[in-house]
């Protein structure tokens, strides 16, 4: 009764509301040095300090109250919130695709947690139904929740739980696979499932929202809509990341899972791909492929191939002058097998790492090199730095992004640590991750005030 | 209008917010400059809105309602007004405290008691007004008052938010607003149902405007302040007329809602007299795309022929008359039809409905009514409206006319409406509920000590009615009073009536009605500043200027604010007489004109008196020199 009661206070504020009576969804009148207050008593976020009550008001704002102006409380009522995203049972058309929906947490559907303040997902197919009704619309909805997790918490057990669990969704004959997840590192969980769940015959979409569903302005339905319709209808076969085009509400993009990455820490077009063109554009009345080097749909063999496996002794270290070489010392020491640089320029560190390098390589850990300026390949051979680091045993990976380089490695590194397999894994790209070319238009980075760019930028809605 | 409608009669209630815009430097949960308005746009990006579910897990009505309509948002943003933060890109940086200082005193003003913790609320807008669907709001303090007559009006609430979009065209399904007042930083003040006629609200209205004024903090200019007027009769509701700018629009639009409700009574009486009970109220929605292309009448001809338009009738039963009732004056109930498919199904190109009961000559003709009569089988006590668009919206339409029919059973829907020119009102919306506030996640409370609340308490203007009454029992005149107690000079008006000798009903008199009629004659008091006025200020109290002469000297000042005035004075031999040299001046002008002949000669003192005071106005005290002149004998 008490914990329920006095949800969320702790400290003084709790102690005062105890002594008072007073107890969380009372509605009050609380009596206070600085005049009368009505309203209901919500939980306090557990973030917050112990020097307030917060009262809903009955207009529905919220405010708090400072407990040494508190006086008196009296309840007159008592009344509790559920709150709950409507259920309805999602309906099911032989005529439309299966689509296996995996949880794993983000913001997608979500409601309001009185303890922290903050979203917590909500997830089954009846409260996305209840959230999104057009899905039905789309196809039939299978949603499996495997996580409740943010972003920042998902790693090696997540990947491998979510890519076995493709594999046997796919087998069980799902059309098309759509995983839910947070998007601060939706790309890194993208290249893990790509290398971790090849040749699949139906595509696999990953999808997320940057403006959670508890907003009118959110992302989320859209993306997840277009994300269903990719995975259901879709032709391109392949673990592919689904966001905002634009920021504007029109279309989304599908982005190879090994070339895209999170480019703005909060704008809802921020996840681009890197050094090529993006796979397709869907919007809930079209599918426009951009490229057609992709693996198509099939139906003949429902397998695929799953390597679930992940070394997490491997580490990014982002070069920075002044590096000393205690950090790559410090790596070999802890016991990390693998180490991917992000080097400046074409891929360079100072020279008071070579020794730890070398040390390092002698130690049997693997050394890759990729670049910090994410966009262009390494290329080691046009100063004699490069040229000193290859020879220190230090491997250029051409155009991978460190992030996916990261997830390679330890991908690599569970299933072997000979030297020449693992760089042979290394080297031989699954899905783009190392492209042989870079198209004339994959570096598009625009630079406002530009009078061609305000040009393109007054008459194209972003 | 029925003759002398009193809305008193029935209990009418009437409650205001006011919205204003406060001076600040910046906006409030970004660091864009604010103030800086442009029509000028750099780019545009598209947004839909879709409701989302309430803290206490109820989806709103209005939100609910405004996703029926389907609305593609276009927002225009100018670089250089609004950043990512507006456009729903980046989260809230830390509100703004200079924000929160402005509206702690202003809360303070209105005599509220302010909160503990600031908690910013999310307040849900589907119409697109806001890029993020919603408004960040926060309460500063609650349960204050103004006095008004010998009660006090109470003020519910003062809350700080942010400015919405303004609204550049809705058309069809898309709307397209501006974005350079968004985030803008503005306070709303919200006062109970408290005001029971017409012109109290306008009262009440000019004394809120009067006290945040009296601050120097809010913003001035078109746009910078708009109100909110809610209206209720007995055995009615809240409606609210949204955004009327100017006070002395309230009254005749607060009538006018009160009889709409009156009437909006009248007609749930008669609907209750049609059909007993609202569950048996039966409408049907007919598809009347097979005889649409028989009907004769042009505006549906012209919709179906050029636009491929599609016809839907909906058949009310056993209501007729309900379309011709009155409801506004030249307006009927079929106007509150229309507006909702007008809104709801954005059928926006007028009139969007006909109906059955228009006998007037842009009504139906008879072989058309033939036709829908026989299509919908309408029976004698029944009514028809056609409405015609494309498929979806027509449906939208027709669904919308029945709900607004059977709210009408119960009376008077909670609503937000939109004042017209002419006094009139038109809807707009759902008014919305509680249901629509959210806590904003990306915000953390923030404490308002309690030294924060003493240090601004103590920095306070006082109030514009207590000043008032100080004025008042210092023998100013009540009008001057009132206008004193809001004047920008009124410090300096204060400090000159304590350090020169000097009544304050004069002193009042010189800065309200003097100086308003010196202005209004083109002199540039503007050329004037408070060397010069305590120079003025100098002359008075010592009595080298009286009265009738100061308005010359003021002029003179203002043409010549680099001369001394004392050269003014002597130039004009304005110097003080007493009374032995008064009598021998006017004895000698009297003297003067002795010969002059009068048509009436019991006009002799008067005419001297004109002569008189050409000479030696303001030498003398000007009911002095008529004693002295009024013993020259003829």
């Amino acid at each position: 009764m008490e914990k329920e009661g006095l949800k969320g206070y702790r400290g003084a504020a709790k102690e005062k509301l105890i002594s008072l009576k007073a107890r969380v969804w009372g509605d009050v009148v609380v009596d206070t040095s600085r005049g009368e207050f009505r309203g209901i008593i919500l939980p306090r976020s557990e973030t917050a300090d112990d020097q307030h009550i917060v009262l809903k008001l009955h207009n529905g704002y919220n405010i708090g109250l400072h407990i040494e102006t508190v006086n008196k409380i009296e309840e007159l009522g008592y009344r509790k919130a559920h709150y709950k995203i409507p259920e309805k049972s999602f309906p099911i058309d032989p005529d439309k695709p299966k689509v296996t929906l995996f949880g794993t947490g983000g913001t997608i559907a979500s409601r309001l947690d009185y303890r922290t303040g903050a979203v917590i997902p909500a997830f089954s197919p009846g409260e996305l139904y209840g959230a999104v009704p057009e899905l039905v619309d789309v196809c039939n909805l299978n949603t499996i929740k495997l996580y409740g997790e943010f972003s920042e918490n998902i790693g090696r057990e997540h990947w491998i739980g979510v890519a076995k669990a493709i594999a046997e969704a796919i087998e069980d004959g799902a059309d098309g696979i759509v995983v839910g997840h947070g998007t601060d590192t939706m790309h890194h969980t993208a290249a893990a499932l790509t290398f971790m769940v090849q040749d699949s015959p139906v595509p696999i979409i990953i999808v997320g929202s940057q403006r959670s569903s508890d907003r009118p302005s959110s992302d989320a339905a859209l993306n997840l809509i277009n994300a269903c319709r990719a995975a259901g209808y879709g032709e391109i076969a392949e673990v592919l990341v689904c966001m905002f085009g634009p920021t504007s509400d029109q279309y989304d993009l599908l982005h190879r899972g090994t070339r895209v990455r999170k480019m703005h820490s909060s704008y809802r077009s921020t996840f681009r791909t890197i050094g090529e063109r993006p796979m397709a554009m869907v919007s809930t009345s079209e599918y426009v492929p951009l490229r057609d080097d992709y693996r198509r749909r099939r139906k003949d063999n429902l397998k695929v191939k799953l390597t679930p496996v992940f070394d997490d002794r491997v580490s990014i270290v982002y070069y920075y002058p002044n590096m000393k070489p205690d950090i790559i010392d410090s790596l070999v020491d802890n016991g990390y097998k693998g180490i991917v640089i992000a080097g400046t320029g074409l891929g360079h560190v100072n020279r008071p790492l070579y020794p730890s390098l070398k040390r390092a390589y002698e130690a049997g850990v693997h050394i890759y090199m990729t670049v910090q300026t994410l966009w262009g390949y390494v290329q080691m051979f046009v100063y004699d730095t490069g040229r000193d680091i290859l020879d220190l045993g230090v491997v250029p990976l051409d155009n991978m992004l460190p992030e996916v380089a990261y997830v390679k490695l330890g991908w690599a590194l569970g299933q072997t640590h000979e030297r020449d397999e693992v760089k042979d894994i290394m080297l031989t790209p699954i899905a783009d991750e190392i492209t042989a070319r870079e198209p004339i238009d994959g570096y598009l980075v625009m630079q406002g005030g530009l009078p061609e760019v305000k040009e393109f930028f007054k008459s194209y809605k972003r | 209008m029925e003759k002398k409608f009193d809305p008193t009669d029935y209990k009418m209630k009437s409650g205001l917010e006011v919205h204003h815009q406060i001076l600040t430097e910046r906006k409030l949960f970004c660091r864009c400059p604010a103030g800086l308005y442009s029509t000028e746009h750099d780019t545009e990006i598209l947004r839909h809105m879709r409701p989302t579910l309430s803290e206490l897990g109820e989806y709103d009505g209005t939100a609910l309602m405004e996703f029926k309509t389907k609305k593609e948002v276009i927002y225009l943003l100018n670089r250089e007004s609004i950043c990512t933060y507006e456009m729903d890109d980046t989260p809230p940086f830390p509100i703004n405290q200079e924000a929160v200082d402005i509206a702690i005193e202003i809360a303070l003003m209105l005599n509220c008691k302010i909160v503990g913790e600031v908690h910013i609320a999310r307040k849900q807008y589907l119409d697109g007004s806001i890029p993020a669907g919603f408004q960040r709001t926060t309460i500063i303090g609650v349960d204050g008052w103004v006095p008004y007559k010998d009660r006090k009006i109470k003020v519910i609430q003062l809350a700080l938010e942010e400015d919405a979009c303004r609204e550049v065209s809705d058309v069809g399904h898309t709307i397209t607003f501006r974005t350079d007042r968004l985030s803008m930083p503005l306070i709303e003040v919200v006062t109970a149902p408290d005001m029971k006629t017409p012109d109290e609200v306008a009262d009440v209205g000019r004394i809120i405007g009067d006290v945040l004024r009296v601050t120097g903090k809010v913003r001035r200019g078109i746009g910078s302040v708009r109100q909110d007027v809610n209206v209720s009769i007995e055995g009615g509701e809240r409606v609210e007329i949204k955004g009327v700018p100017r006070i002395p629009d309230f009254p005749p639009l607060v009538l006018n809602e009160a009889y709409r409700q009156h009437k909006l009574l009248n007609i749930r009486d008669f609907l209750t007299e049609c059909v007993a009970d609202k569950d048996d109220f039966k409408a049907e929605i007919f598809d009347l795309s097979d005889i649409q292309g028989r009907i004769r009448h042009r505006l549906i001809k012209k919709a179906v022929e050029r636009r491929g338009a599609a016809l839907k009738g909906v058949a009310l039963r056993q209501v007729k008359g309900l379309l011709a009732m009155e409801t506004q004056p030249e307006l009927t109930f079929a106007h509150e039809l229309s507006e909702r498919v007008r809104v709801i199904a954005c059928l926006d190109q007028l009139p969007n409905l006909l109906h059955t009961e228009d006998v007037s000559v842009t009504g139906l003709e008879p072989e058309d009514l033939d036709l829908i009569n026989k299509a919908m089988n309408l029976a004698d006590e029944d009514t028809g409206v056609l409405t015609w668009g494309s498929a979806e919206d027509a449906q939208t339409a027709a669904q919308e006319i029945i709900i607004r029919v059977q709210e009408a059973f119960d009376g008077i829907p909670n609503e937000t409406r939109q004042a017209r020119k002419d006094g009139l009102t038109d809807f707009e919306r759902i008014l919305p509920g509680p249901d629509r506030m959210y806590p904003d996640t990306d915000s953390p409370p923030t404490a308002l000590d309690s030294e924060r609340i003493a240090r601004i308490q103590k920095g306070l203007q006082p109030k514009p009615w207590d000043i008032e009454k100080e004025y008042l029992s210092k023998g100013i005149p009540r009008h001057q009073s009132k206008r004193l107690a809001l004047h920008p000079r009124r410090t300096y008006f204060d400090r000159i009536i304590n350090e020169y000798d000097i009544k304050p009903k004069f002193a009042a008199w010189v800065l309200i009605d003097l100086c308003k009629h010196l202005k209004r004659q083109g002199v540039l008091l503007e050329e004037l500043n408070d060397d010069h006025w305590n120079k003025f200020a100098e002359l008075v109290a010592d009595k080298r200027i009286f009265r009738e002469g100061i308005a010359t000297l003021i002029t003179y000042m203002a043409d010549h604010p680099e001369e001394d005035p004392d050269d003014f004075l002597a130039a004009h031999h304005i110097t003080p007489l007493d009374e032995a040299s008064l009598e021998t001046a006017v004895l000698k002008i009297a003297g003067e004109h002795k010969g002059i002949k009068l048509q009436d000669e019991q006009n002799w003192h008067e005419v001297l008196m004109g002569f008189v005071m050409k000479e030696i106005k303001g030498c003398a005290r000007g009911e002095l020199i008529w004693e002295t002149v009024q013993r020259q004998p003829r």
